[in-house]
């Protein structure tokens, strides 16, 4: 069967509504109580349309393109070229050397050995810093791992998971850094941005720990699997921030973007917030209402469109996006804990339902689900739809789109 | 325990490859195919050869329209010195003792167990 565009987006897109509405089901029949009907519908329409169309977006700039490899490259050729463009740049020569080899050679089954024993040996190319430096790092960060544990735990008892996962997936960024070049440096080409996001992620480190110091029994809202799911992502924006991947820097413009969006969504969070514990005035309303609706949904979309337009590149929009989700996410977590502890200081309420009173610890479920779950899957999905319309909108598509060798939305 | 500094078999077998013309440039698929290693086994080796400036590689731009320039690659002067060295070692009887450390400056002692 050939896989042509509109096969593949009919697929995707029947796949989306399908999982949709399982899980939607799933979750209606555990609800109590049931949400109400146009609730309901909503829910059931709103996200995997969004979805549909941000997956039919990307996958029509992934083909597209008169330079696009995508559409000439069989499987094992697209598979090397991704594993290529991970290769540290000293070492991409070999990479491209293996890519032009595999052109060589003729028939299906050769040419999967050839490209998977490629992919192989690029894993194991002698690193820039020498086994040995490698090794004594590698044991470093395990030490550090195995101490992190029982010295957190000793303080705050609830983040020892927490901290033993961080500390290892750091580590593990360092450990790769020295395999990849021969004196890792800090490079940081958008110092600005790269502030905004290494900023909030030591926030919310530190806010985590206050909560948690605080509150010992909010542990039980910690449980492990949530506590490496925040590690893991406070670690992911901070390694896209301090060592982003190539395709996420090349356009200067878009990580601006992105971090000025995520000031003004954690701005906004901070509005609605206040604005629903002080009841102002129906004038004052009239004025915040259209700011309060629009100002989180432009926060995701507009940047990444403005990106696409100015860079004339779909890359450039995807680039503003994932800074907008990086420096969105541990804005809003790190604003979340504190101003939860302040309500329920008040009146004994959650931040995000105010009319239910309920333990304070529930604000860090609260803050992990809506910071490190809806607020970027659903950020992320407009946003994406955004890059793809200001690409369209250009006058031309950049030459970014056009650079071939490598997957368009992997570089 | 001391570890070995000699070449490895497969890497032994990639030089003398290598050097049965020694200023011919060589392709990785053909260095593939005559030796029957899989690209897996023969990158690496090759990257190490030309860390050690063992190997010298060029890009190879007479290809057909479309298709991207190939790597080449050929033994430099030390690599062909370690050539010569190794063939005689493999071609000595009682040989392995000799080949376990080589003579002082040679290139076999540049390899450094690689």
């Amino acid at each position: 069967m050939r896989w042509t565009r509109r096969r593949v987006q009919t697929l995707t897109t029947w796949a989306i509504v399908v999982v949709w509405v399982v899980v939607y089901a799933i979750a209606l029949a555990n609800a109590d109580p049931l949400p109400p009907l146009e609730t309901a519908v909503w829910q059931l329409v709103v996200p995997p349309l969004l979805w549909v169309v941000a997956t039919r977006l990307v996958l029509r700039h992934w083909w597209s393109g008169p330079g696009s490899q995508m559409s000439a490259t069989d499987l094992p050729g697209r598979l090397l070229a991704v594993a290529v463009a991970a290769l540290p740049e000293r070492r991409r020569e070999w990479g491209r050397a293996m890519t032009a080899e595999l052109a060589e050679v003729q028939g299906r089954s050769a040419r999967w050995q050839f490209a998977l024993s490629s992919v192989g040996a690029m894993l194991w190319l002698p690193p820039a810093s020498g086994w040995p430096v490698l090794a004594l790092v590698a044991v470093v960060v395990v030490a550090s791992a195995a101490a992190a544990g029982p010295a957190v735990g000793a303080a705050v008892p609830g983040l020892r998971v927490f901290a033993v996962t961080f500390t290892g997936l750091v580590g593990a960024m360092v450990v790769l850094a020295v395999a990849c070049s021969r004196r890792p440096r800090l490079r940081l080409p958008v110092p600005a941005p790269t502030v905004v996001v290494t900023g909030g992620v030591v926030a919310s480190i530190a806010v985590t720990a206050n909560f948690l110091r605080r509150e010992p029994a909010a542990a039980q809202h910690l449980p492990p699997a949530a506590a490496v799911y925040l590690a893991a992502v406070l670690a992911g924006c901070l390694w896209v921030a301090l060592a982003a991947p190539r395709w996420l820097g090349t356009s200067r413009l878009a990580p601006h973007l992105g971090a000025a969006a995520a000031v003004v969504f954690a701005a906004w969070f901070w509005l609605a917030v206040h604005t629903d514990e002080l009841e102002p005035p129906l004038p004052v309303m009239l004025v915040l209402a259209p700011v309060l609706v629009c100002a989180p949904l432009a926060a995701f979309f507009v940047p990444a469109f403005a990106a696409g337009r100015v860079g004339r590149s779909f890359r450039s929009g995807l680039q503003a996006a994932v800074w907008t989700v990086i420096a969105m996410i541990p804005l809003t977590y790190a604003l979340w804990l504190p101003e939860g502890l302040r309500r329920h200081a008040i009146d004994g309420r959650l931040l995000i339902d105010g009319e239910v009173v309920a333990p304070v610890g529930m604000n860090l479920a609260d803050a992990l689900a809506f910071c490190l779950g809806i607020f970027p899957v659903l950020g992320l999905t407009l946003a994406v739809i955004g890059a793809g319309l200001g690409a369209q909108t250009s006058d031309r598509a950049g030459p970014d789109d056009h650079a071939p060798g490598v997957p368009r939305a992997s570089r | 325990m001391t570890r070995s500094r000699r070449p490895s078999a497969q890497t032994t077998a990639v030089v003398l490859a290598l050097a049965e013309r020694p200023t011919a440039w060589r392709y990785g698929y053909q260095l593939c195919q005559q030796l029957g290693l899989k690209p897996g086994s023969l990158y690496p080796i090759l990257v190490r050869l030309a860390d050690r400036d063992l190997l010298e590689t060029t890009w190879d731009t007479d290809v057909p329209a479309g298709r991207p320039p190939r790597h080449l690659y050929r033994l430099t002067g030390s690599g062909r010195a370690l050539a010569t060295e190794l063939a005689a070692t493999a071609a000595a009887p009682g040989a392995t003792a000799t080949r376990r450390s080589g003579p002082k400056g040679s290139p076999n002692e540049r390899w450094q167990g690689a």
